[in-house]
């Protein structure tokens, strides 16, 4: 059933704005619905109006629900529910299948954010975030939300650690967990050092997860990055490199990403430039052809010193 | 657990007893049939060619990840090797360009929608842009749009500065960002007269933020899509470096637009060398070409790129972007190939090449995975096949064209006096000529494959950025 504001009682006050197009034959124009460009020429009068009221968050609703990618419905009803001192944890209520309705929309999470901002609580909140990556296990603006989660109440726990290790046992491959992990694990204070026992852990744990699937670079990229920010050197991984190639035995690569890793341990060592070029050679020719031009740029990088620290 | 596909040539023979079947049935048209044997010929080159750059590693375990990826890849492989579309040929084999059907849907998509398409009401800025770019992209002339894109866009600017989605939305740096291009585009000093630069000036104060990024919009996210889209704006419009009075981020002692913003910037580049939204948020591919655009914006690439991230680091993660053996890039580690970062990833190269030196990328295989696999046999471009065209992905897609086309340059004595001021680096560059392949891989497009040219940072044709900074800085006030 359409909703109708004209000849609402409630809503007789208003006069609603028009929408306007600028001009006789305005591009991409939409021909919106009688329901739609009503509702939209109210909301354009009450926000002239300033107007915060119950009313407008049901109109704001109504709106929603034709609409959910309008962020300026959005910004509006965020403002209304602050004046009105509104009941947020229902408004959470409310949001959480218009979220599951809408996953790729942006809007809902900076309105979700606003909301258990002002809320103060997490509570409830990680259960969500679970719901709604079973339907999109990648989907970046959750995993953003998500980590916006941890700085604001500080959840640098051990579930939350867990979680992420539920997340990358379903999928390996999945590199928004991996990002979370990350940032989690050498996140809480900005540019420290991960004390050394967990630093340890990390490692162990990337290392098991690419013996799994030695071709999937996000535990690559996880445990370079782990070293790189603790400073540590990449040699320390360099018996764990040779386990999936060795540039002796180029017919026994089991990583290409071993190999890169490679070769920047040999470009720190004295006198092994030549395995360096060696295992640039083995990528541009045969285990990553495609980035030719870029395995040549890193050869160009071996003359210049620790470059690739 | 090293498995080597025998995939693309086994697809190949059904590709090729196919288009056996259809020779059989065109036996009198002896032209036809030439035509065919050449094709098929080319087709085999092609799968050859797709064979060497495959990737002979593959684990055995699957994942979610890796059963979306072998069916995307089985969908994806027949445009590669082959020619599902039937579009004509061009002398390597490829699709040509389409541009007598990429033009029409462009045209078309400027048009009327119906009542289901309310969910892009805030939208509509975006909408314009792409398809002016993209036409334009394509040789088209969109003079004939200029009087409808000027009204159009002022039903869409706040009376407090800035531009929303449409009449009565409020202010957001996308639909800003959105519209001030397509106004660039269009040209001409009514279009430039239209926008109310000074309220637009006390917006963007409005949107700077304490640690030095910008949010989309008042109470909005705060994310690298703004700080882009801020001094893309600043930029364009020649509005002064020095925030307004009122602006918030003064309480906190910022006193310019880019203060603290470098350093911003460098705190989105993540522990993978690419750049995210935000700091911790995972890296991707359309935030590392804002991040790159911005730091392109706030001084010569060389300089500012070099001071602000790890460019080794950053020149790794966007080479692996590249899927291979598509050729077109995805967004993120272990995400799927898309058309759309053709654009997003492909574009970073001109003004990432400033910072590490020229001949990284592999251009070829980009220009491949565009023509063959990214358009649309109806007309317009695509995330990859399956899928629908929109405006989106045809300006996108192009956009990477174009960058895998041409060669840019920065040059401090490129356009005389042009970007003396603030935010001026961007009017720096000139064209350094067509890409002639570069004795690892060849071009893959003949001329009338060609896209325009288009400004490495901003996006536009070719000359249109230059002549609105120009037309701003010939004004005396604000």
């Amino acid at each position: 059933m359409p909703k109708f504001y004209h000849d609402d009682p409630e809503w007789a006050d208003i006069e609603p704005i028009a929408q306007e197009d600028g001009g006789p034959h305005p591009l991409a124009a939409i021909a919106y619905t009688d329901e739609y460009s009503e509702a939209m020429g109210f909301l354009r009068a009450v926000m002239v109006n300033n107007e915060y009221s119950e009313r407008v968050l049901g109109l704001t609703e109504h709106i929603i629900k034709m609409n959910a990618a309008h962020y300026t419905v959005w910004l509006y009803r965020a403002k209304v529910l602050e004046q009105l001192g509104a009941d947020l944890r229902r408004e959470i209520a409310w949001l959480n299948p218009t979220a599951l309705k809408h996953l790729k929309n942006y809007q809902i999470w900076n309105h979700r954010q606003t909301i258990i901002d002002k809320l103060g609580s997490p509570e409830g909140e990680s259960e969500f975030i679970s719901t709604m990556l079973e339907q999109d296990s990648k989907n970046y603006h959750v995993w953003s939300y998500r980590q916006w989660l941890v700085q604001r109440f500080d959840l640098y726990t051990d579930e939350e650690l867990k979680w992420t290790e539920n997340m990358i046992e379903e999928d390996v491959r999945n590199n928004s967990a991996w990002n979370h992990r990350f940032y989690l694990v050498v996140g809480k204070k900005d540019g420290q050092a991960v004390p050394e026992d967990a630093v340890q852990r990390e490692l162990e744990y990337a290392k098991a997860a690419i013996r799994k699937a030695p071709q999937n670079q996000s535990p690559w990229n996880y445990l370079r990055g782990i070293l790189r920010h603790n400073k540590l050197p990449i040699a320390m991984i360099k018996g764990f490199a040779l386990e999936f190639a060795d540039v002796e035995k180029p017919d026994d690569v089991y990583s290409s990403h071993a190999l890169d890793t490679l070769v920047d341990i040999y470009a720190e060592e004295e006198d092994k430039k030549e395995e360096a070029k060696k295992a640039l050679e083995l990528l541009a020719t045969r285990y990553d052809p495609i980035r030719k031009q870029y395995w040549n740029y890193r050869k160009g990088l071996l003359g210049q010193t620790s470059a690739m620290a | 657990m090293a498995a080597s596909s025998g995939k693309p040539s086994s697809r190949l023979e059904e590709l090729l007893s196919s288009s056996k079947r259809v020779e059989d049935l065109s036996l009198t048209d002896d032209e036809y049939e030439d035509m065919e044997t050449i094709s098929t010929v080319l087709e085999s080159a092609n799968a050859t060619y797709i064979s060497s750059v495959a990737l002979p590693l593959q684990d055995l375990l699957t994942t979610e990840t890796s059963e979306v990826q072998d069916e995307t890849l089985e969908a994806i492989l027949p445009f590669l090797e082959g020619n599902p579309n039937g579009f004509e040929l061009n002398s390597f084999g490829i699709p040509k360009l389409q541009r007598k059907i990429h033009i029409p849907f462009l045209h078309h998509a400027l048009g009327d929608y119906p009542p289901q398409f309310a969910a892009m009401d805030a939208s509509k800025p975006w909408i314009l842009y792409w398809c002016l770019q993209g036409l334009t992209a394509l040789g088209c002339s969109v003079d004939d749009y200029r009087e409808r894109v000027i009204y159009t866009f002022a039903s869409c600017q706040h009376p407090q500065g800035g531009f929303g989605g449409g009449h009565g939305q409020l202010p957001h740096l996308a639909a800003t960002y959105a519209a001030i291009l397509s106004l660039v585009i269009v040209g001409t000093p009514k279009a430039y007269s239209s926008i109310n630069r000074s309220a637009m000036y006390s917006f963007l104060g409005q949107m700077k933020q304490a640690d030095g990024g910008f949010t989309m919009a008042p109470g909005g996210e705060e994310d690298i899509r703004g700080a882009f889209c801020a001094l893309v704006t600043l930029s364009l419009l020649t509005l002064p470096l020095e925030l307004p009075p009122d602006a918030p981020a003064r309480k906190h002692g910022l006193t310019s637009f880019t203060d603290r913003l470098g350093e911003w910037i460098g705190k989105c580049q993540t522990f993978e060398g690419g750049i995210s939204a935000a700091p911790t948020n995972e890296a991707h591919g359309a935030y590392a070409f804002c991040g790159l655009g911005c730091l392109s914006i706030m001084g010569p690439p060389k300089e500012t790129v070099n001071q602000y991230l790890d460019v080794p680091h950053l020149v790794q993660w966007l080479s692996y972007r590249q899927c291979a053996p598509e050729g077109g890039y995805n967004g993120r580690t272990n995400k799927l190939v898309d058309g759309c970062y053709s654009h997003w990833v492909g574009s970073c190269w001109a003004l990432l090449e400033e910072a590490a030196g020229p001949g990284i990328f592999n251009r070829s295989a980009l220009g491949r995975y565009i023509l063959s696999a990214a358009q649309f046999k109806k007309g317009g471009l695509i995330d990859k096949p399956g899928k629908r065209p929109d405006a989106y992905h045809t300006c996108y897609n192009l956009a990477g064209l174009s960058a895998a086309q041409y060669q840019y340059k920065f040059d401090e004595r490129a356009n005389g006096d042009i970007g003396q001021g603030a935010l001026g680096a961007p009017y720096y560059w000139k064209v350094d000529g067509e890409w002639q392949g570069d004795g690892v891989w060849g071009k893959v497009w003949d001329k009338d494959d060609i896209v325009q040219l288009i400004h490495p940072v901003f996006v536009v044709p070719w000359g249109k950025a230059e002549e609105c900074r120009s037309y701003f800085e010939g004004k005396k006030d604000l």
